[in-house]
């Protein structure tokens, strides 16, 4: 399946409904079955995927409709993990969860999510997971000598299951670092723990890293100027990174490396419901271009586009592949 | 008919068995319609607020789908009532209670019934605040003089100073993990003469110098009113600061309109009696049923005869006065002594007719922008069956327009009068009440934290300590992990 030049994608999640917000806390408090939920989820991806390929995004994802949050997806399948189910009363709020003992490996079960997703589009398909770093800072460690041991941990359990994926056919994979930006000084360990769990996972990989989407608002604030020199040593292909919100002038940074890493430039801001232009779009992957060469970026929102309206989502999604088309153009002469 | 005892002052209660004794004796004389009584609900206070809006005895119907239901509601204050008026203005009340008695005491409106929110007492309030110094001028007395304390808590020293330390040590824990941005925006909407502002910046300044810090020049403070007038006062308050301090109109149900360049950037956003002063609506429970309160603002005939006399304005003029004060101001009349006079006497007389109508649910309410229904129905589910409490509409509106300045590590600190939990409407009377000229209301600030809380902000109180017998609180924001 070949891409376009500029190819357009989403950062995981799509826009989640209220109704089905109200519907996965109703499961929480057992007031619907696990059957019923599965059956309202899988309507739920279908309708985020038809969404993205009217939108005409290149890239797909199952819009993360499945997940309550960045971490409780993985807390709850991670082998040796505990988790308290009677800690939270709302569907987003996280659970509490801790970890006593060596996590042994076992496999997690989100393979079929990637084929439920793989089967109902022809598009490119894009799976995405957590990475070991951010889930340390959610999920409580009672057992190991340190974040980065028991980061390293999760790294070498999840790699199976990224093995698996690609088995099941899966060709690009993102691992999620949002808590990067806010422990810098953890970076060094946290590229460490994605080598380990990326390792010998044969997929064009990203590692997206923003400043925070919880409740749809930055969590930190700052520039990538922290990312370096560490990050050079990630074996990722890609980095996907927040520009949109905060404005390009980073971008600099990322010209001395622009043969290292394909970069998946945010031209969405996800945290604002104003719907950019595609003038706008054009405009802000034109200044990308102008530090990193066309063919290396990909172009996305900031981050996922969970907390958007689905109108605005959808929108924003139309206006970005919009914006990539006008450059094509141009750049096609 | 139901008895609700809802807040009686200590040593009151005489006066409470006197109510209940009046009116069984009422109903033994006849003096009760047996049809008015299966539908009535007596409601019996103590109004905080000496100045307010009530009468000693209140009659309130009930509409439903345009209908008045047989339903009704008579409030009696005990701290306005007199024995000797009691049975007279109960009896009053009663056979105006009916829902084929249409009769009031002689009343002249000022307005057709409205949600509170935007009745006329909230144009008057306005012109208090627009005409403030002449207002001063006339009673003699500054406005802070009119506070429980005679001064705002806004100013205590004290507190100030510890703000000054709690936010220094917030700026270091933060350059610890060196996410120290380059500018540190400081916000204070509603910053009156500039005291406050001026206190903490000197106060912080010379902190910084202590600890040798460097964060003083990275400070960019923001005041914040919408008064112009204010502001130019404020610049001179802040001359020493004059480099770091820039003057903002803002309306502070809406900071964010003019503001919104800094959106997630501002460390420290503050709102000193601001929240209590904006207007609000306000909801009924009555057996778990939904009802909102409408009003109408009146003055009774006497006090329009006796003020038009006083202040030698035909009576057929009145309303046609009033329209010129709110909408031109006191200095509009033959003379500013004759307009303030009349302003002040006026004031005081106003009352507000209030009746409940009857709502199928939240969606029908008019919830500030960004409340959704669905973030408050489980507080209102969880609330008492009878319950009367604030939506804070003008405090909600602006606390949801003002978070999103917030930097991801910033602090909003509220100080103002708040219910911090829905409950505590069952204890105590929380507005409205005037304040000199000004309106006075509790702020819900049940309602705020759950407003935060969906919007993904940790919101908790702490009691004002520097101060004793203090019903302020602050309110404390960040943004929740």
């Amino acid at each position: 399946m070949s891409l376009p030049l500029l190819p357009t994608g989403v950062v995981g999640s799509y826009s989640m409904p209220g109704w089905l917000e109200r519907l996965k806390t109703e499961y929480i408090l057992r007031r619907i079955s696990r059957l019923e939920l599965d059956e309202i989820h899988d309507t739920a991806v279908k309708a985020a995927i038809k969404d993205q390929e009217v939108a005409g995004v290149d890239i797909i994802t199952d819009g993360e409709l499945r997940r309550d949050n960045l971490i409780d997806y993985f807390a709850e399948r991670l082998p040796g993990v505990q988790i308290d189910r009677a800690s939270k009363k709302f569907y987003y709020d996280f659970y509490e969860s801790s970890v006593r003992g060596r996590m042994p490996v076992a496999a997690l079960g989100i393979v079929p999510d990637f084929k439920f997703l793989a089967a109902n589009t022809d598009r490119a398909a894009k799976f995405c997971v957590t990475g070991p770093h951010s889930l340390v800072k959610r999920i409580r460690n009672e057992f190991y000598k340190s974040e980065e041991e028991f980061a390293l941990d999760i790294a070498r359990v999840m790699n199976l299951e990224l093995k698996e994926l690609v088995r099941a056919g899966l060709k690009y994979l993102q691992i999620d670092e949002p808590y990067y930006s806010g422990f810098p000084e953890d970076l060094p360990w946290g590229v460490k723990t994605i080598n380990t769990l990326v390792e010998g996972v044969d997929a064009r990989i990203t590692l997206h890293i923003c400043y925070g989407n919880r409740y749809g608002k930055p969590t930190w604030a700052g520039n990538y100027q922290y990312l370096f020199p560490a990050i050079l040593d990630a074996k990722v292909h890609q980095l996907s990174l927040e520009f949109a919100r905060r404005g390009g002038e980073d971008l600099d940074l990322f010209k001395e490396f622009s043969g290292r890493f394909e970069i998946g430039v945010g031209v969405i801001d996800v945290k604002d419901h104003e719907v950019e232009t595609p003038d706008l779009v054009a405009e802000r992957i034109r200044k990308a271009a102008a530090s990193v060469p066309a063919e290396k970026l990909f172009v996305l929102p900031d981050c996922g586009c969970l907390h958007l309206p689905q109108s605005v989502a959808f929108a924003k999604l139309q206006s970005m592949v919009r914006g990539a088309q006008i450059v094509r153009k141009e750049l096609k002469g | 008919m139901i008895l609700h005892i809802n807040h009686v002052q200590p040593g009151r209660s005489e006066s409470t068995s006197g109510v209940v004794a009046t009116l069984l004796s009422l109903l033994e004389a006849g003096d009760i319609d047996p049809n008015t009584l299966g539908h009535l609900n007596v409601h019996i206070d103590w109004l905080q607020y000496k100045s307010n809006f009530r009468e000693p005895v209140s009659t309130r119907r009930v509409l439903k789908d345009d209908e008045l239901l047989p339903l009704s509601e008579i409030a009696v204050d005990l701290r306005q009532i007199q024995p000797d008026a009691l049975r007279r203005s109960l009896s009053e009340a009663l056979n105006g209670a009916g829902p084929d008695s249409l009769e009031t005491p002689k009343r002249v409106y000022l307005e057709d019934f409205t949600p509170t929110r935007s009745s006329i007492i909230w144009t008057f309030n306005a012109i208090f605040w627009k005409y403030l110094p002449i207002w001063e001028d006339a009673s003699g007395k500054g406005y802070e003089k009119a506070l429980p304390s005679g001064q705002s808590d806004g100013h205590n020293i004290q507190a100030i100073t510890d703000s000054v330390q709690e936010f220094w040590e917030q700026l270091h824990s933060i350059e610890a993990k060196k996410l120290l941005p380059p500018e540190i925006y400081i916000l204070e909407i509603g910053v009156g003469t500039g005291e406050r502002a001026r206190r903490f910046l000197d106060g912080f300044k010379a902190l910084d110098q202590e600890k040798g810090t460097g964060y003083y020049p990275k400070l960019r403070f923001l005041a914040g009113d919408y008064s112009k007038a204010t502001l130019h006062r404020v610049m001179e308050s802040l001359v020493d600061h004059r480099d770091m301090a820039t003057f903002v109109e803002v309306d502070a149900v809406d900071p964010f309109k003019a503001l919104s360049h800094l959106r997630y950037k501002v460390m420290l956003i503050t709102l000193s009696n601001v929240y209590d002063n904006l207007p609000t609506d306000e909801l009924v429970l009555r057996d778990g049923k939904l009802f909102f309160v409408e009003v109408r603002a009146y003055v009774a005939a006497t006090e329009v005869a006796r003020i038009c006399e006083k202040y030698q304005i035909p009576v057929s003029d009145f309303e046609k006065s009033v329209h010129k004060l709110l909408e031109q101001g006191p200095e509009k009349f033959d003379t500013l002594q004759q307009g303030v006079g009349f302003w002040m006497e006026l004031w005081d007389a106003v009352r507000l007719e209030e009746r409940l109508v009857s709502a199928h649910n939240l969606q029908e309410a008019h919830l500030p922008n960004a409340v959704k229904p669905s973030h408050i129905e489980g507080l209102i589910e969880a609330a008492p069956a009878n319950m009367r409490f604030q939506l804070s509409s003008g405090a909600t509106e602006s606390f949801a327009n003002t978070i999103p300045l917030l930097h991801p590590k910033g602090c909003l600190q509220v100080q103002d009068i708040f219910v911090e939990r829905l409950n505590d409407y069952l204890h105590g009377f929380r507005g409205p009440g005037k304040m000199d000229g000004s309106i006075v209301n509790w702020v819900n600030g049940a309602f705020l934290a759950e407003v935060g809380k969906q919007a993904g902000y940790d919101v908790h109180f702490k009691p004002f300590k520097y101060r004793k017998g203090s019903k302020t609180t602050i309110l404390y924001t960040t943004q929740r992990e």
